[in-house]
C-alpha cells in the first residue's frame, strides 16, 4: 500500500489508515492525521526529509520514516 | 459549599495548542509582557500572575506550555499535563481558558474535547476568527456553545477586543461555581487505543460541520449570524466547508523559497551568518559608549575621592565591577532581538525543520535547533528550550552540548583579547576573527556531540524513539512591541541574575587584591608622583591575599605561559565567564583618565610581565590560548545548577564540568606550546 511518505508535490490524497505499530503513531492522529482526512505534500527538507504535509488547516512536518506509517488510498 | 473555593483565591489556567494564540491571551489577561513566541513549544514554564486588577476578580492566572493532547510527549508538556492535575503550589485550577484556532477549529477543539472529558470547568476562547473570515467563514459561537455545553468567547489577539466578553464569563463561571462543590477532574486514561482518538476526531468533525458557517459573498455582513443561518441551511455540502480549512496560500508560496533545497540552504546560511555578524557590528558602537562611560565615572571618581583605599574602592570595586557588567548589555539585548524576531515571524520552525536530517546523523534532532541557537545567548535559557525534545537521548545531548556554544558572557572576553590582538586600524581583522571563533565553536559542539553519541552508552545512557513531529506555523510581520519587549526583558534578567554576582565578586577580588599591605612605604628618591602610585599598586599587589593565594594556581598556570594574575582571574571566572574581563581590570589596576575601560585594560596587559622574569605575560601565543581556554571550558556556575535540574542529576553536570574543562587546559597547552614552537611568542 502507498504511503504519505511516497507523495509528489501537490498531490492530494485521502488518509485510510494510519499504522498503529509505529512508535510515533499516536502523535501523528493527535496533531491531526486521521482516515478519511486529506493531505497534500505541500514541501520536502533538504535531503528531503523531513517531509511538511497540509492537514486540517495547518502543515505539519513529520520524518519520512513517520510519514511511512501514514497509509493512503 | 467546599469552603476552599470561597476563601481561596480562584485559579484560572489557560490551555492551548502550541501557536493557538495563548500566550498572547495572558498578556492582555496579564497585562504583563511574557515572551509569545510563533514557534511551538516557545513558553516552557509556567508564568503565574494576578489577574489585571481592572477586571475586579480575585484570581491567579497561570500560562503553561502548549499541548497537543493530555498524552505528553516531551518534557515541557509532562509540565503543563501535571500543572493541569495538581500545581505543586496552586492546586489543580478552578476554571479552564482554551485557546482556539478558529482556523484550525478540529485540530484544537481535540484537546478541548478530551479537557472536558476529564471533567475541567471549560471556557473557549475563539482566536484568529479574521483568518477564517479572510477565507469567508465563520464560526458560530451560540452552537458552538451549545454543542460543547461550555462558553466560547472569540478574541482578537491584534486589538484585544473580546476581552471584556471573556472576563464576563469568567466571572459567571466562578460564581456558578463557588455554589456547587468543586469536582476533581479525573486524570485522561493513557492506556486508551488510536481507536478512540480516531473517534474522538470524527465526533468533533460532526461538531465543526455543524458550527463553521459561509460569509455570503455579496459582501453585506449586517446581519451576518442570521443570514449565515439561512445560508448553511441552503448549503449542506460538506465540499464547501472544506474550503475554510485551506492552509494560508502566502505562506505556502514563501516555503517554495525558504525550503527549497538551494535557496533553502542559502536563506539559512545567510540568516545565521547575519545574526553572529550583527551581535558583533551592531553592538560595538553601543558597547564602546558604555565602556567610555564607566572608564570616564572611574577616573572621575578616583580623583574626587582621592588616591586611598576608599577612591579605589568606589572607582575599581564598583564602578569598574559594574562597568564590565553593563559593557555587553547591548551585545544580549542586540541578540535576543534578532532571536525574537526569528522567532515571532515563523521562520525557527523551518530553520528546525531544514537541518533536522544533518542533525539527527549526530544524535541530535531538528528540535535542538531553537536550544542551540539560544546557547550563543546564554546556556540557562538554552537548556530549558531543550525541554521540547521528546526523545530523552537527543535532549540529555543537546544540554550536553550547549556549554561549548559560544554564549554572549564570553563575548566581552574575546572582544578584550582580540582588542589587545588586533590593535588600531587592525581592528577589522578582529571582526574576522570573531566570526571565525564562531565558527569553530558550532563545530566544536557538532564534532564533541558526534563523538559521544559515537561513545553509544558510556556517557549518555538512555535510548528512546526518535521523533520530529512540528507544525510549521503561518509566517506573521512579527510584533515590534512584543519582540522589543522581550528583549528588554531579556537583558533585564540577565543583569538580575549575573549582576549580583559579577558585583559581589568584583568587591571580594578588590579586597583581596588591596589587602593586608593597602599602603606600602615607597623610598621617595628621584621618583615622579605618577611614579610613585605605580610603584605603591605594584607593591601592595605582590604582597596581597591575593598573591598568596596565586602562588598554589602559580604550577599550574606556568605550562600555559601565564601566571598568577590570570589564574585568580580563570578561576574568579568560573562562577561567571564575564567576571574574568572585571577580574582582569581589578588586578592590572585599571583606571586611566580619558581612556575606555577596555582601552585601558589592553594598555595594562601590554606593560604586563610575568613576575621576576621581565618576559611579557601576554604575547600573541598566550592570548590566543586564553581564547582557547574560553571556548572549551564550562565557567558558569548557573549553567552547573541548571545542567543538574534539567538532567535529573548530578552525572551529566559532573561529567561536563570535567570533560569540558580538562579539554580546556590540555588545548590551551597546546596551543601556546605549538605557537611558541612555531615561533610566534
Amino acid at each position: 500500500m502507498k504511503t504519505a511518505a511516497q507523495l509528489h508535490y501537490g498531490e492530494k490524497v485521502k488518509i485510510s489508515e494510519i499504522d498503529s505499530e509505529h512508535p510515533s503513531s499516536r502523535r501523528i492522529i493527535e496533531v491531526g492525521f486521521t482516515p478519511g482526512q486529506e493531505i497534500e505534500l505541500v514541501s520536502k527538507s533538504v535531503f528531503n526529509d523531513p517531509l511538511a504535509f497540509s492537514v486540517r488547516g495547518t502543515v505539519i512536518a513529520i520524518r519520512k520514516n513517520e510519514a511511512d506509517c501514514i497509509k493512503i488510498s | 459549599m467546599n469552603p476552599n473555593t470561597l476563601d481561596k483565591t480562584a485559579l484560572i489556567t489557560l490551555v492551548g495548542s502550541p501557536n493557538s494564540g495563548k500566550t498572547t491571551l495572558f498578556n492582555y489577561l496579564s497585562g504583563r509582557n511574557v515572551k509569545t513566541a510563533n514557534y511551538p513549544g516557545a513558553t516552557v514554564e509556567y508564568s503565574v500572575s494576578k489577574l489585571l486588577h481592572k477586571f475586579n476578580i480575585n484570581a491567579n492566572l497561570l500560562d503553561s506550555p502548549g499541548i497537543v493532547s493530555l498524552t505528553p510527549h516531551s518534557p515541557d508538556e509532562e509540565i503543563a499535563v501535571r500543572s493541569l492535575f495538581s500545581h505543586p503550589t496552586f492546586g489543580s485550577p478552578d476554571l479552564l481558558v482554551v485557546t482556539v484556532d478558529a482556523s484550525q477549529l478540529t485540530r484544537h477543539l481535540f484537546l478541548v474535547r478530551q479537557l472536558l472529558e476529564c471533567g475541567f470547568n471549560v471556557i473557549i476562547a475563539l482566536t484568529m476568527t479574521d483568518l477564517l473570515n479572510k477565507k469567508g467563514y465563520d464560526i458560530s459561537t451560540e452552537k458552538l456553545s451549545s454543542e460543547l455545553k461550555c462558553d466560547v468567547i472569540k478574541i482578537d489577539g491584534r486589538n484585544g477586543n473580546g476581552i471584556t466578553n471573556l472576563v464576563e464569563a469568567i466571572n459567571k463561571n466562578l460564581k456558578s461555581l463557588s455554589a456547587k462543590d468543586k469536582v476533581m477532574p479525573q486524570p485522561y486514561s493513557k492506556g486508551d487505543d488510536k481507536q478512540k482518538l480516531i473517534s474522538t476526531y470524527s465526533k468533533i468533525e460532526l461538531i465543526s460541520d455543524k458550527v463553521i458557517e459561509q460569509i455570503p459573498q455579496n459582501g453585506k455582513r449586517i446581519n451576518l449570524e442570521k443570514a449565515n443561518r439561512q445560508l448553511a441551511i441552503l448549503n449542506p455540502d460538506p465540499q464547501i466547508k472544506k474550503n475554510c480549512y485551506q492552509v494560508d496560500q502566502r505562506t505556502l508560496k514563501i516555503d517554495k523559497i525558504l525550503l527549497h533545497k538551494v535557496w533553502g540552504l542559502v536563506v539559512f546560511f545567510l540568516i545565521m551568518a547575519l545574526t553572529f555578524t550583527s551581535i558583533f557590528w551592531l553592538a560595538q558602537p553601543i558597547m564602546d559608549l558604555v565602556s567610555n562611560a564607566f572608564g570616564f565615572l572611574a577616573a572621575k571618581a578616583l580623583a574626587i575621592l582621592g588616591y586611598n583605599w576608599f577612591g579605589d574602592f568606589i572607582s575599581t570595586g564598583l564602578i569598574t565591577g559594574v562597568g564590565s557588567v553593563m559593557v555587553f548589555v547591548p551585545q544580549i539585548m542586540i541578540l535576543f532581538l534578532i532571536l525574537g524576531l526569528l522567532e515571532d515571524t515563523g521562520y525557527l520552525a523551518r530553520g528546525a525543520m531544514l537541518i533536522d536530517r544533518p542533525l539527527s546523523k549526530i544524535g541530535l534532532n531538528g528540535k535542538s535547533f531553537v536550544p542551540m541557537l539560544s546557547g550563543f545567548a546564554c546556556a540557562i535559557p538554552a537548556m530549558m528550550a531543550a525541554r521540547t525534545i521528546p526523545n530523552k537521548r537527543e535532549r540529555l545531548l543537546t544540554i550536553f552540548i550547549i556549554p561549548l556554544l559560544s554564549c554572549s558572557a564570553r563575548l566581552p572576553i574575546y572582544a578584550l583579547l582580540l582588542a589587545f590582538l588586533f590593535p588600531g586600524e587592525k581592528a577589522w581583522i578582529g571582526g574576522l576573527v570573531m566570526a571565525a571563533i564562531y565558527i569553530f565553536s558550532i563545530s566544536n559542539s557538532v564534532l564533541i556531540a558526534a563523538i559521544i553519541n559515537k561513545l553509544n552508552k558510556k556517557i549518555i545512557r538512555e535510548t528512546d524513539n526518535s521523533s520530529f513531529i512540528l507544525e510549521l506555523p503561518a509566517y506573521r510581520v512579527p510584533k515590534l512591541k512584543v519582540v522589543t519587549s522581550n528583549m528588554i526583558s531579556s537583558a533585564k534578567a540577565y543583569l538580575r541574575k549575573a549582576g549580583p554576582v559579577i558585583l559581589i565578586l568584583s568587591i571580594a577580588i578588590w579586597f583581596l587584591t588591596y589587602f593586608p599591605n593597602y599602603n606600602p612605604t615607597i623610598p621617595a628618591q628621584n621618583h615622579s608622583q605618577l611614579e610613585i602610585l605605580h610603584l605603591k599598586n605594584s607593591e601592595r599587589l605582590a604582597n596581597s591575599y591575593a598573591a598568596d593565594m596565586g602562588k598554589f594556581i602559580q604550577p599550574v598556570m606556568k605550562p600555559l605561559g601565564m601566571d598568577w594574575r590570570v589564574g585568580v582571574s580563570l578561576i574568579a571566572a568560573f562562577t561567571a565567564r564575564e567576571v574574568f574581563v572585571s577580574s582582569l581590570a581589578l588586578i592590572f589596576k585599571v583606571t586611566d583618565q580619558g581612556e575606555t575601560l577596555q582601552g585601558s585594560i589592553v594598555k595594562a596587559m601590554k606593560d604586563a610581565k610575568i613576575d621576576g622574569t621581565g618576559q611579557k605575560l601576554f604575547t600573541p601565543a598566550t592570548t590566543i590560548g586564553l581564547i582557547v581556554f574560553f571556548l572549551f571550558a564550562l565557567q558558569c556556575l548557573s549553567t552547573v545548577a541548571v545542567s543538574r535540574k534539567e538532567t535529573g542529576g548530578w552525572r551529566i553536570p559532573i561529567l561536563q564540568l570535567l570533560i569540558f574543562s580538562s579539554l580546556a587546559y590540555v588545548l590551551t597547552f597546546i596551543t601556546v606550546n605549538c605557537l611558541r614552537a612555531i615561533g610566534i611568542a
